[in-house]
């Protein structure tokens, strides 16, 4: 009888402070628990009472990496409740600051957090020196994605031009016209990143938890849409119906909420994964291509092709951003990005973005002098949770049937909890 | 600040620049006696090749958005890499805190029982301690939750999970320890933080400007958002930050934090002036000012 216990206190090389506990009795998984041990900020209560046009602001500090979709999901929340209709070409410009969290996200995670992994590295140090080239171009990619967010959001993280209605300040026509020229410059390094991703050998698994996107007619949707679907089921809703369609939950182990399909029960993934399963067909040709070449197609459940999808949508946003900037210098998107006057009314409605690592909600009820009331904030590493859990326990029982070793359950275990890409401190808010 | 740093040491260090925000002077409650920094025993003898200055960089209560920052300085990534010796740093390795360091870099806020040891442990160890960041110089957008502390724990979770640790209210790193470099805003400026982080290696006297923002704001011939009826923290806050968000249409929130040289009664009265509800500044100012002394001394 043989008794593993496998404690990987403080997983490295993700955003914020977690354990993992696994315990295998004689070849047969007991116990896996994923513990979030960050410190709780109370977001949800220190933005009660507070004038509607703060919230995003203190929303955005939930997470660094992920501030542009907390604003543009706040603030689609509140629109919502006034009923204000915000013009294309602010829409447009929002798509450009959620894409620059992506270039920003995605690269940060697949070569600073996830690549030293499969190259045996403990850091992605040792790659600078190993190979240059590589190196600099992820931090080349990195820095256009600081760029596209600083010239639409102002900063490179915690957006200042983006309010209720529109942006208070619009970069000139000249500057998107370089923009457009830097992203699609950046396009053959995605395709190769796309390469690498998918030759990295990874176990043959599928998650069998449900997989929840945004979906839109005929696009690959990131902020334009207010319907989730959660594929297997089958359900599609609108956000502001969220608590009847999500339904979270506390457990001791964790300090952030858990959740699950209200309807069935199942835990669910919502990420990169996600959304190239729900609309394929959709993203760029160039992504397509590569997508294919990779064997990324619909169906694909194995949780750690979630970085070989992550890579397609690199591909993906370069190509839709430099299309957006071109025509937003050609002036060939309709409306304004002038922040419009509007009234304040109370009401209750649910902002929804795809973030870099997944759907985001804040569900917001706002009194009659626009102050809130109640605010509910979703992030999809909370989301994830229940499914990474399930995924740490099929993956472990597979290896523990096999015989690996202790070394090598771990490393696998710390390998999975990173192709998720959670955000631990974004999940305890 | 302590004399002894100004004796020789492996980091060069010359006087420490006392960080001015009166948050460090007057906190009280929850005052743990700033730890002293040990003396630096003298090196035998000077060794041919000064060895890196060990760096470690801790998160606490954030969102990671300054230490995002830091691997924003892209093009001086490696050069600077090369320049200390990165002992820790949890978001892009693996491996455990080292016993030994020379500066130790905090992000985020003091929320629990947990961080406060930790920071505590920090302070004895480093020879150097950098803030970072509106949370920890501060306690930032964190320190919003620290009135009622209590309560609001109580309205998020039904039952508190015991992987959040002890809650303690939110407090600034420079309220519980003394702090040698502040780098302030949220999110710092990756220039401003190389900056600090070059006092502490090699030494300088600079120190952060106590001027309020209005007067580079004019420079940048912004129109006053009081005259367009907006109420705008530029008038208290700490000057430095080239009135970002001004010149880009929208008002300072403050989160360099109020100058220590900010006349507040003066400043309400312009708001009163200017038609505005005082108390919206007020509530404005507690964005990034919450436990700051000088506002829970208003009534
Ligand atoms: S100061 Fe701002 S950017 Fe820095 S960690 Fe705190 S919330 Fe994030
Ligand atoms: S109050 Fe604000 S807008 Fe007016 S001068 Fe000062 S910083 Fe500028
Ligand atoms: S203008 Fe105010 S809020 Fe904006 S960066 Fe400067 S100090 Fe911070």
């Amino acid at each position: 009888m043989t008794r593993t216990t496998l404690q990987v206190d403080h997983i490295a090389r993700v955003e914020g402070h977690g354990n993992i506990h696994v315990v295998v009795n004689d070849g047969v998984v007991e116990t896996v628990e994923v513990n979030v041990v960050e410190p709780a900020r109370l977001f949800e209560s220190m933005v009660r009472g507070r004038d509607h046009s703060e919230v995003s602001y203190i929303a955005s500090r939930i997470c660094g990496i992920c501030s542009a979709s907390h604003v543009v999901t706040d603030l689609k929340a509140i629109e919502r409740v006034f009923g204000i209709e915000p013009s294309p070409r602010t829409r447009a410009l929002r798509e450009l600051l959620v894409y620059g969290s992506y270039l920003q996200n995605h690269a940060t995670h697949l070569f600073v957090l996830a690549a030293p992994d499969y190259l045996g590295q403990p850091s992605v140090f040792p790659l600078a020196q190993t190979d240059p080239q590589l190196f600099e171009q992820a931090l080349a990619l990195k820095a256009l994605g600081n760029e596209l967010c600083t010239k639409v959001g102002g900063r490179s993280i915690h957006p200042i031009t983006a309010v209720v209605g529109g942006f208070t300040h619009e970069v000139s026509a000249g500057e998107y016209r370089a923009l457009a020229g830097k992203l699609e410059a950046m396009v053959p390094f995605a395709l190769a990143t796309v390469d690498v991703f998918n030759s990295f050998p990874v176990p043959d698994m599928a998650t069998e938890g449900d997989l929840l996107a945004m979906v839109e007619e005929a696009y690959y949707p990131v902020e334009c849409s207010d319907i989730a679907c959660f594929l297997d089921a089958g359900i599609s809703f609108d956000a502001s119906d969220l608590a009847d369609n999500i339904e979270e939950y506390e457990v001791a182990h964790s300090a952030a909420l858990f959740a699950r399909v209200k309807a069935t029960k199942s835990p669910y993934m919502t990420a990169a994964l996600a959304r190239v399963n729900a609309s394929w067909p959709y993203l760029s040709s160039n992504a397509k291509v590569a997508a294919a070449k990779a064997g990324l197609r619909p169906p694909e459940r194995n949780p750690f092709k979630n970085n070989v999808a992550q890579a397609v949508e690199l591909v993906d946003a370069l190509e839709r951003c430099a299309g957006i900037c071109r025509r937003l210098a050609e002036n060939e998107v309709p409306g304004r990005s002038t922040p419009p006057a509007y009234t304040v009314r109370a009401g209750y409605a649910v902002g929804f973005t795809e973030a870099p690592r997944g759907a985001l909600f804040h569900a917001l009820e706002l009194d009659g002098q626009g102050k809130v009331v109640k605010a509910t904030i979703m992030t999809p590493t909370a989301q994830n949770l229940a499914n990474l859990e399930a995924d740490v326990r099929q993956l472990a029982q597979k290896l523990a049937a096999q015989g690996v070793t202790e070394a090598e359950l771990r490393l696998w275990v710390e390998k999975l909890v990173r192709a998720y890409d959670p955000c631990l401190s974004c999940s305890v808010h | 600040m302590n004399e002894n740093r100004n004796t020789s040491s492996d980091l060069a260090g010359t006087a420490a620049v006392p960080l001015a925000a009166p948050a460090s002077q007057a906190s009280k409650a929850h005052a743990t006696a700033p730890v002293p920094v040990p003396p630096q025993a003298q090196a035998p003898s000077a060794p041919p090749e000064p060895a890196l200055a060990r760096v470690v960089v801790v998160g606490l209560a954030s969102c990671f958005g300054c230490q995002l920052q830091i691997t924003n300085i892209e093009s001086h990534l490696i050069e600077v890499l090369g320049q200390f010796d990165l002992r820790y740093w949890q978001l892009t390795s693996d491996g455990h805190m080292p016993e030994d360091f020379d500066v130790a870099v905090i992000e985020g806020a003091v929320t629990t029982e947990e961080s406060l040891a930790a920071v505590l442990r920090l302070r004895e160890r480093a020879k150097a301690v950098i803030t970072v960041g509106a949370c920890a110089n501060t306690a930032g957008i964190p320190g919003l939750a620290s009135t009622r502390f209590d309560e609001r724990l109580g309205e998020v979770y039904q039952h508190l999970p015991q992987a959040c640790g002890t809650p303690i209210a939110p407090r600034s790193v420079p309220s519980v320890i003394t702090v040698d470099y502040a780098v302030p805003c949220c999110p710092i400026d990756p220039f401003e933080f190389l900056e600090a982080l070059g006092r502490a290696l090699y030494g300088s006297n600079r120190t952060l400007g106590t001027r309020t923002m209005c007067g580079d704001c004019k420079r940048n011939e912004s129109a006053c958002f009081y005259n367009q009826g907006s109420l705008c923290l530029g008038l208290v806050t700490r000057a430095g930050c080239n009135a970002r968000c001004v010149n880009l249409g929208r008002p300072c929130n403050g989160c360099r934090g109020v100058s220590p040289h900010a006349n507040l009664e003066s400043a309400r009265e312009a708001v009163a002036r200017y038609g505005l509800s005082v108390k919206d500044f007020d509530l404005r100012l507690e964005l990034f000012n919450q436990t700051n002394p000088v506002l829970s001394g208003r009534e």
